[in-house]
């Protein structure tokens, strides 16, 4: 799980490792990058509307 | 040692030149507001933020291309992937704009700020001029360019302001805070002045707002900046800024003005002062669309003089002038004319060009149809 979460960061920030890529892919079930995928964009998100929010204070 | 002095002076020599190319008025002005000098600081921040990047992202580039040629024997490596490059790479470009959003964001939030006006002025687009009305003073007036014909056309020397002259200014107060209310009649238009950093767009069915505090008295000229049309080049705007008290001075005027106006509409007009009037109106107002001697540009300008069907329906006649033709060109000019410049252009019309209806339409007339 934890290794999922860092891959779906590593895509947000457009770079990885190519040995990790691989790993994911052969080891990795797709309906786990999905979920976490959709909750981390969530979470940005949230996170800039609270960003922007509290700077508008 | 050679090559180095080359780059050296090619840098110099950029920079040198890019700052006189700046001194030469090639820039966007500073402008007399604070809005347009953060807008400014911000658009020489970011300049010279990319002149950096430009020059180090070239100057890694040619200089390998050069050093690393082949005829010196070099090699290309090659290798796959870099992780610690690519977060670097992905990484500075994002601190840097980053670092550009937060005072472009602190500047958006001061321009957004309307609220707390002393004066509210209503902008109005139309095809093609801008009418202004101050809020709640009952001063309002069209603004038309006063550029003659053969400037244009190319018969006489160009003026000083070619296309960026009209016939009245917006006057407004210095050191006052001005909120504009933007909107249209007709299609986009977009309200521009340089110096004030103003650029909005006047939408139909929409208001926008923006605001100025003006710091020094003066003339600034602008023009709109979206395209509206055959005449978009020809509805420039010219704003007067001065001092409070000479501006209190002058809506008051203005203000007593628009009450002698009214109370035109009681009176009896006669034919000549109707005729005279009207056609003042007719060509500041109409005869860009229509031409000043009334033949139009037809098919989609319909002529007035030679137009023995509106001379017949006199009643028509009226109707159109005050509320216009929708879906067509011809604005209504129920808001933007008072009831005498009614008037007096219908019979203007009626009488000229050779229509000799002998027609005399009172404002009295044109103010119950108003109600
Ligand atoms: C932006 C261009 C424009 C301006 C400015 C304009 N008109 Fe028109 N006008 C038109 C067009 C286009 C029509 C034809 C509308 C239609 O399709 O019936 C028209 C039609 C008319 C008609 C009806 C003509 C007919 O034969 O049915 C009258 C009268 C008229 N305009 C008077 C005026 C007056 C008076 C003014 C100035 C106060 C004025 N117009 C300004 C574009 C303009
Ligand atoms: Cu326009």
């Amino acid at each position: 799980m934890w290794q999922v979460l860092k891959s779906v960061l590593a895509a947000f920030f457009g770079v990885q490792k190519d040995q990790q890529r691989k790993k994911d892919f052969e080891e990795g079930r797709p309906t786990a990058f999905i979920i976490v995928g959709l909750l981390m964009a969530l979470v940005l998100v949230v996170g800039i509307f609270l960003l922007a929010t509290t700077a508008a204070e | 040692m050679r090559n180095l002095a080359g780059v050296v002076a090619a840098i110099g020599g950029s920079v040198w030149l890019t700052r006189s190319a700046l001194a030469d008025g090639w820039n966007m002005p500073l402008g007399v507001t604070d809005v347009s000098r953060d807008i400014h600081g911000l658009h020489m921040t970011i300049f010279w933020i990319c002149v950096v990047i430009g020059i180090v992202v070239f100057g890694v580039m040619f200089y390998s291309l050069f050093r690393y040629r082949r005829s010196k024997g070099a090699k290309s490596a090659h290798f796959h992937e870099n992780t610690t490059v690519e977060v670097v790479w992905t990484a500075i470009p994002l601190l840097i704009l980053v670092g550009m959003a937060l005072p472009a964001t602190a500047t958006l939030k001061e321009m957004y700020d309307a609220e707390d006006a002393d004066l509210d002025v209503m902008v109005t687009g139309q095809q093609w001029r801008w009418h202004y009305e101050y809020l709640g003073e009952d001063v309002s007036f069209i603004s038309n360019m006063s550029t003659p014909r053969d400037q244009i056309d190319g018969a006489a020397a160009k003026g000083e302001n070619y296309l960026l002259e009209v016939d009245q200014p917006l006057v407004l107060p210095v050191d006052r805070k001005v909120r504009f209310l933007l909107t249209s009649d007709d299609v986009v238009h977009s309200w521009w002045v340089p110096d004030l950093a103003v650029k909005q767009d006047a939408i139909p069915g929409f208001v926008n707002e923006n605001w100025v505090r003006i710091e020094e008295p003066g003339t600034y000229r602008g023009q709109c900046t979206e395209l509206c049309g055959r005449n978009h080049g020809f509805m420039p705007v010219v704003v007067e800024a001065v001092p409070p008290e000479e501006f209190d001075t002058w809506l008051a005027e203005r203000k007593q003005a628009a009450a002698r106006e009214a109370s035109g509409v009681d009176r009896e007009w006669g034919m000549d002062e109707l005729m005279t009037r009207g056609q003042k109106v007719y060509e500041s107002v109409c005869a860009s669309c229509h031409q000043v001697d009334g033949s139009g540009n037809p098919p989609v300008f319909p002529a007035l003089a030679n137009n023995p069907a509106l001379m017949e329906e006199r009643d028509r006649h009226i109707a159109t002038v005050i509320n216009g033709v929708s879906g067509a060109p011809m604005p209504a000019f129920s808001s933007t004319l008072s009831p005498v410049e009614i008037a007096a252009v219908v019979t203007y019309e009626r009488n000229a060009w050779g229509n000799e209806t002998g027609d005399i339409v009172q404002p009295s007339e044109i103010q119950s149809q108003l109600e």
